[in-house]
């Protein structure tokens, strides 16, 4: 079976600043694919190319087996998609704005299911389409911005950092979207900077960072959630007490032990790997207070690039895997 | 498959109330010279009173030729009021594209299943029919007033006329359009298509000064336009020809220059 989306030595330059080098990626027909990377990293302009809003500058892209720009708009009838910046506005109410879109992107006669459609996503996230859409919130702006790219079922979902401005709530309802997607053979591709969100739904991932891809793989084997920032307040210790207790203690870095007022022991760490034997550890002491933080993505990534002489060193393997063929 | 023109009627759609606007400003304008016509521009003091102003003055204006209804019609409304308002009218609907470009917009509807010539070639179709609105309006706001006013304006010239202006303001919209489509920012599509405007009139008003300047007429879409008298002599054929012509030309140009670059984010 071919893939959904195939991307080949993909370049882009504007001027003299290189957006994307040489990047590959393949997603799977029917799977979830996540891109994440920080800000500027290249994944908003990796999903414009597929959707032929930017061309490449060398390498090849296939959408659904076509050239985005060869496929032109009928190739785009078959993809929904949500731009990383939504902008909405104009005196239409959401209602004519997403039939107009129905209209454009729907088979002919489809229209009213795809407005059906449009309605039940539209209670579903909680957003009312009859009132126009410059006067609605940025989350709500950006749920109309969901359903126009759903609501007609296509083939292939192109999200670019969807949940922005939406609450947990309704980051959960989409998720759920998401995975209902999957399960009616839908494929997926998903930009965010947000961890949890992609760890939650995407089959695969890719790491962008500085438009190149620094790791890919599924969500397990990038170990992307193994390390931990740990924060807590001891009462009553001993500084060298508790510093012997913890640093030896596998997986813990950049352990600070500091005085608090009274006797109280301030601790702060980086766990990396299984958190059990620190917290076995604390067990033994009051513990007056207890964080415990997922690391940003920024770090994570950065981490990543720690391991990028191991990933470009398989990615050489691969490549000239691949020409010997 | 999609419906017949859709971008073409959802900005049909759209500006009815702003197109509602620009007819009612139209109509102001008119019913506020025309009728003044018969005290004012065919009066023994007017006629002085140009007499004494610069021959330079004069001829820029057009106010040469106010004594006569056709005069006076062009001199106040489609050489000058009507003129300055399609005009305006014109850039900013010539700047649409641009403005969609950049407001972010174009970006979600060609994401969809819209084909990027077919959106240029749309949005234009939409600021034409526009402007051809005002034009037909303008002629039989003219017609309407040709007795009461005693213009003694041949009907079939005021068609000419609206015709001419029209023809012009097309090709300033074909000049925002392209500009637009060009470079995506609403700011070249507004200076490109103003300029294009102002540059015209200014040509043709240097023409008139003297006979050495002469030639500068076939440079201006305003001469060809309104060089030759379209009420008093009838519209020039070529020059309005030439002016729709190059407002076509202008918008196919548009089309294929937006197909080939990168969309603005």
């Amino acid at each position: 079976m071919t893939d959904t989306i195939d991307v080949r030595a993909l370049h882009k330059r504007y001027g003299h600043s290189v957006a994307l080098h040489e990047l590959d990626l393949q997603v799977r027909p029917g799977t979830v694919f996540g891109l994440i990377g920080p800000n500027g990293a290249g994944k908003t302009t990796t999903l414009r190319t597929l959707l032929d809003i930017i061309r490449p500058t060398s390498g090849t892209v296939r959408v659904l087996g076509e050239q985005p720009r060869r496929g032109g708009a009928a190739l785009r009838r078959r993809v929904g998609y949500v731009p990383g910046e939504l902008h909405l506005e104009g005196r239409v109410s959401g209602h004519r704005l997403l039939a107009f879109y129905a209209e454009v992107s729907g088979a002919t006669g489809e229209a009213a299911a795809i407005l059906g459609a449009a309605r039940e996503l539209a209670d579903r996230l909680g957003v009312d389409l009859n009132r126009p859409v410059r006067t609605l919130s940025k989350g709500n702006k950006q749920k109309v911005g969901l359903i126009q790219a759903f609501m007609h079922r296509p083939e292939l979902l192109i999200l670019d950092e969807p949940t922005s401005g939406l609450d947990p709530l309704v980051q959960r309802e989409f998720l759920t979207m998401v995975r209902e997607a999957r399960e009616a053979g839908q494929t997926v591709l998903l930009s965010s900077h947000v961890l949890s969100e992609i760890q939650q739904t995407a089959d695969e991932v890719a790491v962008l960072a500085a438009g190149r891809i620094v790791a890919r793989g599924d969500v397990a084997s990038l170990r992307l959630g193994s390390m931990r920032h740990v924060h807590v307040l001891i009462g009553e210790g001993d500084v060298a007490d508790v510093r012997a207790a913890f640093e030896r203690i596998p997986g813990v870095e950049g352990l600070e032990i500091g005085l608090r007022a009274g006797d109280a022991v301030q601790l702060s760490a980086t766990i990396e790997g299984a958190i059990d034997p620190f917290v076995k550890s604390l067990a033994r002491y009051e513990v007056r207070e207890l964080t415990v933080e997922e690391p940003d993505l920024e770090e994570s990534v950065l981490r990543l690039y720690g391991d990028s002489d191991r990933a470009a060193a398989e990615h050489a393997t691969r490549r000239s895997r691949r020409r010997g063929e | 498959m999609s419906g017949i023109l859709p971008v073409f009627r959802r900005s049909m759609h759209e500006s009815w109330r702003s197109l509602l606007g620009w007819t009612i400003g139209i109509a102001a304008v008119l019913f506020l010279y025309l009728p003044l016509y018969p005290s004012f521009g065919a009066s023994d003091e007017m006629e002085q009173l140009i007499d004494s102003l610069p021959k330079q003055l004069v001829d820029t204006l057009g106010y040469n030729q106010i004594a006569s209804g056709a005069g006076y019609t062009e001199a106040t409304f489609y050489g000058l009021m009507g003129f300055l308002l399609l005009t305006i009218a014109a850039v900013l609907w010539g700047s649409s594209l641009a403005g969609a470009e950049e407001n972010g917009r174009a970006e979600l509807d060609l994401a969809h299943g819209i084909g990027r010539s077919q959106y240029a070639l749309e949005t234009a179709l939409s600021a034409f029919v526009r402007l051809v609105w005002l034009g037909l309006f303008a002629g039989l706001a003219v017609w309407a007033m040709n007795g009461p006013a005693e213009l003694e304006l041949e009907p079939l010239r005021i068609v000419g006329a609206s015709a001419a202006l029209v023809g012009l303001a097309a090709l300033t919209a074909g000049a925002a359009l392209l500009a637009g489509a060009a470079t995506g920012r609403r700011i070249w599509a507004t200076g490109v298509g103003a300029g294009i405007a102002v540059l015209g009139y200014i040509l043709q008003a240097l023409a008139k000064q003297s006979e050495d300047l002469q030639w500068l007429d076939a440079l201006s879409p305003y001469s060809w336009a309104f060089r030759q008298s379209p009420l008093a002599d009838g519209v020039d054929v070529g020059g309005l020809v030439l002016s729709w012509g190059i407002a076509l030309a202008l918008v196919m140009a548009s089309a294929l220059v937006l197909r080939v670059r990168d969309l603005r984010g």
